[in-house]
């Protein structure tokens, strides 16, 4: 298992130093800069700039300097506003986790709870139901639906305010966040319990007289939970960074928005930060995800 | 009934199949205009009618997204330059009725030369944390706005000042301080009718020198000490930061220590930060918000039915740029006159009246002269009074005859029908108003048979692509920065970073622009008003000339704003004052 996880994290950092050589080559190539603005500034202020951020040396010489100071830990600040990237997403990135986390648990537990209904009353109406309402989230856009609630709860119930400084009001986002990873984990675990429930040691467990709720729980459930384990790592991963749409819509100052931005102001630094930091969390998440499954399913060898 | 599901079902199709691939025909986008009505009246009838406020000592404000820079010298954008001119505060200020009167300055003399400005500054002033603010604080500003270090987007507006470089920034003996920091002594390069403007402009607000000097350092450019809400985040204005939560809101509360804080009565400024105008508009509809800068395009027809939207005309002209190294002349067998002549006629063939009503949708006046029609002549005149422009901007018909006409001479229109496939390509960047806007020229130009295809770009590409000179036509906009022609007429230098239409850049060409570039510095150095007004009117006509800047009409700058609002106003250059504003709890 230390072995394992020793091999898992080597491979983990040179997945990263792949992916920030891919970033910063590909946002090299891409036309546009930094400094780019309907009105031009001065050839001279261009020419300032562009030295002071290295952006004159080639490509190359600017990789070596940025993974240099990647190494010192430092991030360097954003082009566009010449803030410390590394408050930005201090401050930002814990603003996403906290919605994110809330929205992951949902999305889990509302999940789980739906699909195993739904499994076990399978063709019934509360079956019908589910299938349906998740195949109607599962069709819709976050930024309708983000859009519909903040059209439903502020605007026609007035139960929230549209905006007030200084404080978010977190559920309309986290509605929002966990309606569509609810909906895919209901109904993967649907699927998987169907698939479960037919094997034949639940039919001995229940010839044996075990109690139903265990039946279900015990060798249902945990039995069903591989493929749903298998999306929920990456979506964990992707929740907590933030969503651009969710963020914009509601107002919020999240990590979500600064990818985005990050590539529309061709802010080089932002992008490399936030797509190193996106890839950190996902080979993270993946690495944990594989070492639940070892938990949940001890035939998994994890070599 | 499942029948009659299915016919509505294709009913809606085939219409949304209209609405959608007919985009480009007029019709179509005059239907996408109203579609949006219906639902649109139903979202305002929830609006809380706005009788009356419960906190009269506090505005909730949408202007934009967050901007770059909250340092005045650093901002370069409009919404940016909003929040500095209610936070910060230059020589002088603009009243409600958009005229210069004092502000840190009390009085100043100008030299009989026009060059030299002696600015005597207010008693008592004083920065928001009690320290003297003094014309000491105004020498070390300006020669830091304009220090190559600082690398400021507007430090060529520090070309005014005598003996100015980018390399040197401003010379110590052009701005300077009397020895009790009463008085300001500036020098300028030549006479310069609008330097007083620029003295009202954020670039040469004051910031607080100790805050800046602690703040900045090799790794942290010249802006950070304004990069977060704090004790280094220091202000001279009616109202300084008191939170910024980034890219969420920001709080600013009144600034005691102002020098006319006696007449500001809302105590606390919240500014909502999104990127997003839908939420915004919802939060005004709701109450939450009592001003917003801009609205959805989708409801803009409905809002516009409301009395709290208002439009202010902008110093600005949206415009297309012909790229004068173009190829299609050559491809068309026109030399550099016949192919002014095509520019000419193209020109004539766009309906204006309609980009306005249809596009614009918010009172944008056609144009038909490059400097906006309301522009200054620097001279106490308007620019363009007695001026007829270039063409007529609402006779459309008259205009298509005239251009089939201009299209014959050069052979390329035989009375019936075009001589040859002309086809060629509008270089635009991807929002919808200007992809609409595009489209309706596509659709006039399609009416004689010309053939315009749209190239939609993201806007940082877009910006690459037009600057180096990669198109056929663009899409192009100035809002000026100050109130004077020779701020749209000097970027077609050249050596100007926005020559867009690259004039005077192929040296295959006849074109001689060097006389341009010689009117324009000749301009800078007249000391004859009248005379510099009359070389900016034959600077525009040799651009005209070229037909190479076509332009469509002069921006307007709606807003909302609750009825209980009262004082708040904005300038024809797009800032906006809240700090005389007053709210009603009455009703």
């Amino acid at each position: 298992m230390t072995k394992y996880i020793v091999k898992r994290v080597l491979l983990a950092i040179l997945t990263v130093i792949v992916i920030s050589m891919i970033t910063f080559f590909a946002m090299n190539a891409i036309p546009g800069g930094p400094f780019n603005s309907e009105k031009a500034a001065s050839a001279a202020t261009m020419a300032e700039l562009n030295a002071r951020y290295n952006l004159d040396k080639p490509v190359p010489v600017q990789y070596v300097l940025y993974m240099k100071n990647l190494l010192r830990g430092e991030l360097g600040v954003s082009l566009k506003t010449g803030r410390s990237i590394s408050t930005i997403i201090g401050e930002s990135f814990p603003i996403s986790a906290k919605l994110g986390l809330i929205a992951s648990a949902i999305a889990i537990v509302a999940g789980l709870i739906l699909g195993s209904t739904a499994a076990l009353m399978r063709n019934q109406w509360p079956d019908r139901l589910i299938v349906f309402l998740t195949t109607l989230i599962t069709a819709m856009p976050s930024f309708v639906m983000a859009t519909l609630l903040l059209y439903l709860f502020c605007m026609k119930l007035n139960w929230v305010p549209a905006f007030t400084a200084g404080s978010n009001h977190i559920v309309l986002p986290v509605i929002a966040l966990s309606f569509s990873p609810m909906a895919y984990i209901t109904r993967l675990t649907k699927t998987s319990m169907l698939d479960a429930l037919s094997q034949d040691y639940i039919r001995t467990a229940r010839a044996k007289g075990v109690p139903q709720l265990k039946v279900i729980f015990l060798h249902g459930l945990r039995n069903a939970l591989i493929p749903v384990i298998t999306y929920v790592g990456p979506m964990i991963a992707s929740i907590l960074t933030g969503s651009m749409v969710v963020e914009s819509i509601f107002g919020i100052g999240g990590l979500g928005s600064k990818f985005v931005s990050g590539i529309t102001n061709r802010d080089y630094t932002m992008i490399m930060a936030t797509t190193i930091f996106l890839a950190v969390i996902m080979v993270v998440a993946n690495l944990l995800t594989d070492i639940v499954y070892k938990l949940v399913d001890p035939r998994i060898k994890l070599e | 009934m499942k029948k009659l599901i299915a016919l509505l079902l294709a009913m809606a199709m085939v219409l949304s199949l209209v609405a959608c691939g007919g985009g480009s025909s007029k019709p179509a986008a005059e239907s996408t205009g109203n579609s949006s009505a219906p639902a649109s009246t139903e979202g305002s009838s929830d609006a809380t009618p706005s009788a009356g406020k419960a906190d009269p000592t506090t505005l909730n404000i949408f202007m934009s997204s967050e901007p770059a820079h909250l340092d005045p010298a650093l901002n370069s954008s409009v919404d940016g330059g909003c929040l500095a001119v209610n936070s910060f505060e230059g020589l002088l200020r603009y009243n409600a009725e958009g005229k210069l009167e004092p502000a840190c300055a009390e009085s100043w003399e100008i030299s009989e030369d026009g060059t030299v400005y002696t600015f005597t500054l207010r008693d008592d002033l004083k920065w928001s944390n009690g320290e003297t603010l003094n014309a000491n604080d105004f020498v070390y500003s300006w020669q830091r706005a304009a220090a190559p270090t600082t690398a400021a987007d507007y430090n060529y507006l520090a070309a005014v000042f005598a003996g100015f470089t980018y390399e040197e920034g401003i010379p110590a003996d052009s701005v300077v301080a009397s020895e009790d920091g009463k008085t300001l002594t500036v020098k300028l390069a030549a006479v310069c009718p609008y330097f007083l403007d620029l003295c009202a402009f954020p670039f040469f607000m004051p910031v607080y020198q100790p805050s800046v000097e602690k703040t900045v350092s090799d790794t942290a450019p010249a802006g950070t000490w304004a990069n977060d809400a704090g004790e280094d985040y220091v202000c001279n204005g009616a109202y300084n930061l008191q939170t910024w939560n980034h890219d969420a809101d920001m709080t600013y509360v009144k600034n005691d220590n102002y020098w006319d804080a006696d007449s500001v009565s809302v105590t606390t400024l919240n500014i909502m930060l999104t990127s997003n105008d839908v939420t915004a508009y919802t939060a005004y509809q709701t109450g939450d918000l009592d001003f917003i800068d801009s609205v959805p395009t989708d409801e803009t027809q409905n809002a516009m039915q409301s009395p709290e939207f208002k439009i202010i005309e902008e110093l600005g002209t949206y415009y297309v740029g012909f790229n004068y190294s173009s190829p299609i002349y050559d491809e068309l067998g026109l030399n550099e006159e016949q192919a002014a002549v095509f520019r000419h006629a193209i020109t004539l063939l766009i309906d204006r009246q309609y980009i306005c009503d249809y596009v614009g949708q918010t009172g944008q006046i056609p144009a038909n002269t490059f400097v906006p029609a309301a522009a200054a002549d620097g001279n106490g005149g308007v620019f363009q009074a007695g001026s007829e422009g270039y063409y007529s901007a609402t006779d459309y018909e008259g205009n298509v005859e005239q251009a089939k006409e201009l299209l014959a001479s050069i052979g390329l229109w035989d009375g019936e029908k075009l001589t040859q496939d002309i086809s060629f390509t509008y270089l635009t960047n991807n929002s919808e108003g200007n992809v609409k806007c595009a489209e309706a020229i596509q659709s006039d130009l399609a009416q004689l048979g010309i053939n315009m295809k749209i190239d939609q770009q993201e806007w940082n590409v877009f910006l690459d692509t037009r600057k180096n000179g990669q198109f056929d036509v663009a899409r192009e906009g100035w809002v000026m920065d100050y109130d004077d022609p020779i701020n749209m007429l000097e970027m077609w230098t050249t050596k100007s970073g926005n020559n867009d239409c690259q004039f005077g850049r192929d040296d295959s060409k006849a074109l001689d622009w060097t006389a341009y570039d010689n009117l324009i510095s000749d301009i800078r150095t007249t000391s004859d008003l009248a005379e510099r007004a009359q070389k900016m009117h034959e600077a525009e006509d040799m651009l005209m000339d070229t037909w190479c800047v076509v332009p469509l009409y002069y921006y307007v700058d709606p807003y909302m704003i609750k009825d209980y609002v009262d004082g708040v106003y904005g300038t024809a250059l797009g800032m906006k004052y809240f700090y005389h504003a007053t709210i009603n709890t009455a009703n």
